[in-house]
């Protein structure tokens, strides 16, 4: 199928003091899955708004939609011409359930004037299990599910009724809190769609999930179309050249003094999907922890920071015995950590990018308990610059940054503590390749002074890019440890299938 | 109710560059503009609008509410509601003159007035900390129960002209630009709020747990003690302006405090909308004001029996000045949003 779906020719979009969009072309054919890869800034999302109808582009764009002609900036117009959405925040409301959710785009089954639940919940059954995900309760609010899960729920809510003269799927980041096997299942998704003959653009900063899904891909750097390729004509490295103009490293270099303290030490950790966990790493180690999810690598991090209660074990922390669920102690212990859900428990959100970073040690600004909004400002600005985040201004709300540059202030707030110990917690979830290769440096740097850092990720290759040491959970234990160059993500892909695998045998 | 953002002035970002109406910044400075318009348009039509005598009326009168409002802005920092100052404001009140009426000496009646604010205060604590009670519907309860202690102590009795004349005349002193002495109290006070919210480190920490209370927690906040203690402040400011009922009116009576509830949060909310563009001191205590001047000029205007006119002019001002000021945030956050895209 090669006829063009959608095309758009010269679009371009200034806002005040930046171009967004410089003339840009884009061609999506019918069937196929496009990719619209870019770093932030790019100008990805700005062309994904404009499609939506949220912004408007400057000057007359041409674009045409199944041969007639398409106005684009118009919300409406693309609703109607059967275009669907799902966007990077997914856009549910937490307290209500997976079929309120999904029905609040269609709007409810009704019998003489009240909702009838039983119809409603069956439908949203059927739409949940027509992409392949069955396995959750759908009238459980969503906030208590699993992203994976509330992943499903947005984009069954975007393709019920989508049927008639459905034409264009765009998912916008769709696999960002995605762990790798439910990724899988999006996919199944997403390709029985493309049977059906739509067409799907696809954005996102999972480079290897744009070679898994895409049919051609459209590379956008600082607003320009850098070209549109076939997929099969690049290659990863290529790709990433084309995004960001230079190269990547992609395996850790150097090693650690092996007779290091051992900073961080847990004894059998329970707690969550973790059933018992020890784990120690020494000063200057990178230990990266993999596993799929249900393995117990989602809750490793949140069991040492705190973030949900232990049932048992011990934890130390620079020597120091710490207790479970207390965030002061582990920071007084010289523990910092930076968490998988920057959104909910890792941004202060109204307040300034200063403010977030001081605010675990706000009183070495303060004297006699007055602060020193000066001084404050010129330790926030060190960090800026150090981390090379991009801010309009230091005292700019942290939420008015891209998600990348959120993280780098989330690593200020720990690194300024000069910590013993760092815990991350997929540390470049949803950031792009420029920013994610200068987080892996900031962890090179952070071991190479002496932390010990424990790095849980469902990124193989950044597990690989930064680890010295992996170990691989399985049914909340440790099932396999990878050293020094058997550290790969053959290696590390392989013990966690192996792992699904045996599990299921255990199982039966 | 999100409100925290420190010392930012978020606006710095997007100043307006476009035209003199939006150089103005009717949304950040609305209750200035509306508190001078109202000097203006009154002072020239009512003639008895500027005299002494009524403007240092109108600050004296809304000194209570200024208080109150006050209240609740403490524990509104940390995102948490508390209706119960009203009914601490009568409690406090009723305790001073049933204790004084008993012949127990001022210092010991003051003392056990502030101390039963702070042991309500308390429970609203625990009951929204430990026992993990929304806030709204904690304090909502707390005052009724407050409220049955007040008519159990008073006996549903007025109670007048029990307190010592050194205490009186607080009430009736005017040391500078004919204000009572209260006035100026409750100006000390205001100003020692706002250093703690703008100028320290615990400022800092209840600002952070009201804008990301979980966030806050793991970067080592003690959110709950936090939480906890602006609840027992609230109580006690608000144990603090039923003295300044008894300075004022020099009577007790049950209806005193809940009356003031809505003109204080009221005052907050609007104030909220001004200056920073999150709950402040001084934007409340401005809203009280610029209200206040208002709804004085509309009374003189109108002539008697139109008592009407305050709830409906501080109702449909609230309204006006949040809707006016989330508008404007709306574009901003969109033009915001639009340059880092």
């Amino acid at each position: 199928m090669d006829t063009p779906l959608l095309t758009i020719e010269h679009l371009s979009k200034i806002f005040p003091g930046q171009v967004a969009l410089d003339d840009v072309d884009l061609v999506v054919r019918a069937g196929t899955t496009h990719a619209l890869v870019g770093q932030n800034g790019s100008g990805k999302s700005t062309l994904i708004k404009i499609l939506a109808g949220y912004h408007q582009p400057t000057g007359e764009p041409v674009a045409t939609l199944l041969g007639a002609e398409f106005p684009l900036g118009d919300g409406r117009a693309a609703e109607a011409a059967g275009i669907r959405f799902v966007h990077q925040d997914l856009g549910l409301v937490d307290m209500l359930s997976s079929v309120e959710n999904i029905a609040m785009g269609s709007g409810f089954l009704t019998r003489r004037g009240r909702i009838n639940w039983k119809a409603e919940t069956a439908r949203a059954r059927d739409d949940l299990a027509a992409i392949g995900f069955d396995d959750f309760e759908v009238t459980m609010p969503v906030g208590m599910l699993a992203p994976s899960q509330r992943t499903a729920v947005a984009l069954a809510r975007a393709l019920r009724g989508w049927e008639d003269g459905a034409s264009l799927l765009v998912l916008d980041e769709p696999t960002a809190s995605l762990p790798d096997d439910d990724v899988q299942r999006l996919f199944d998704a997403v390709r029985r769609l493309k049977a059906r003959g739509v067409a799907i653009l696809y954005v996102s900063h999972h480079l290897d999930e744009v070679f898994a899904i895409a049919d051609e891909v459209t590379i956008l750097r600082d607003g320009q179309r850098v070209t549109t390729q076939p997929i099969g004509d690049v290659d990863k490295s290529g790709l990433i050249e084309l995004m960001i103009g230079h190269k990547l490293v992609t395996k850790r270099s150097g090693a650690f003094d092996p007779a290091g303290a051992p900073l961080l030490r847990a004894v059998n950790l329970a707690g969550g999907n973790v059933r018992n966990i020890s784990v120690t790493v020494l000063a200057g180690e990178v230990v990266g922890v993999a596993g799929i999810t249900g393995s117990g690598r989602e809750h490793l991090v949140p069991l040492i920071t705190g973030q949900i209660p232990s049932i048992d074990g011990d934890l130390e922390i620079n020597g120091r015995d710490i207790g479970p669920y207390a965030p002061r102690q582990m920071i007084d212990s010289g523990g910092a950590f930076v968490t998988a859900d920057r959104a909910r428990l890792g941004n202060l959100p109204m307040m300034s990018v200063t403010a977030n970073t001081t605010i675990c040690d706000v009183k070495r600004n303060a004297k006699r308990r007055r602060l020193l909004h000066p001084r404050e400002r010129v330790e926030a600005k060190e960090w800026i610059e150090r981390l090379g985040t991009k801010t309009s201004a230091a005292e700019a709300p942290i939420s008015t940054l891209s998600g990348g540059n959120q993280q780098k202030v989330l690593f200020a707030r720990g690194l300024r503590l000069v910590p013993q110990v760092i815990v991350l917690d997929e540390p470049t979830r949803g950031i792009d390749v420029g920013a994610k290769e200068e987080i892996h440096s900031i962890i090179d740097n952070a071991a190479a002074s002496g932390s010990a850092v424990l790095v849980a990720s469902t990124d193989t290759d950044e597990l690989v890019r930064v680890s010295h040491r992996v170990i691989v959970l399985r049914q909340g234990r440790i099932a396999a440890e990878l050293v020094g160059a058997e550290v790969t993500s053959t290696n590390i892909e392989r013990a966690q299938l192996q792992s699904d695998h045996n599990s299921q045998d255990g199982l039966r | 109710m999100t409100n925290a953002e420190l010392d930012v002035d978020p606006l710095a970002l997007a100043r307006p560059q476009g035209s003199w109406t939006s150089r103005l910044r009717f949304d950040r400075y609305s209750a200035l503009y509306l508190w001078g318009a109202f000097v203006v348009f009154f002072g020239l039509t009512q003639s008895a609008y500027l005299s002494t005598a009524s403007i240092s009326l109108t600050f004296g009168e809304k000194t209570i509410v200024c208080v109150l409002a006050l209240a609740f802005l403490v524990p509104l920092v940390t995102d948490t509601f508390d209706l119960s100052i009203g009914a601490n404001l009568n409690l406090s009140l009723v305790i001073l003159f049933k204790l004084r009426s008993e012949g127990v000496s001022m210092w010991i009646a003051s003392f056990l007035a502030l101390a039963a604010c702070a042991t309500a205060g308390f429970i609203s604590g625990y009951v929204v900390v430990k026992l993990k009670v929304n806030s709204f519907i904690a304090t909502l309860a707390m005052s009724q129960v407050v409220t049955a202690m007040s008519l159990l102590i008073s006996n549903n009795r007025q109670i007048t002209d029990k307190m010592p004349k050194s205490f009186n005349n607080i009430g009736t002193k005017r040391p500078l630009f004919n204000l009572p002495m209260y006035f100026y109290f409750m100006l000390l006070l205001a100003a020692i709020l706002w250093y703690v919210f703008e100028h320290t480190p615990l400022g800092r920490y209840m600002f952070a747990t009201g804008g990301g209370r979980e966030a806050a927690r793991l970067s080592g906040v003690n959110v709950d003690r936090l939480t906890w203690g602006s609840l027992v402040v609230s109580a006690m400011i608000a144990g603090f302006g039923g003295f300044v009922f008894a300075w004022k009116n020099n009577i007790f009576q049950n209806s005193a405090g809940p009356g003031f509830l809505f003109p204080a949060v009221a005052a907050v909310f609007f104030g909220a909308s001004q200056l920073k563009g999150r709950a402040n001191v001084w934007g409340a205590l401005i809203a009280v004001f610029a209200l206040a001047f208002g709804i004085k000029g509309l009374q003189l205007s109108f002539g008697a029996g139109t008592f009407w006119i305050e709830p409906l002019f501080n109702g449909l001002s609230l309204l006006i000045a949040v809707s006016l000021a989330s508008r404007q945030g709306i574009i901003k956050i969109r033009k915001r949003k639009a340059v880092t895209a």
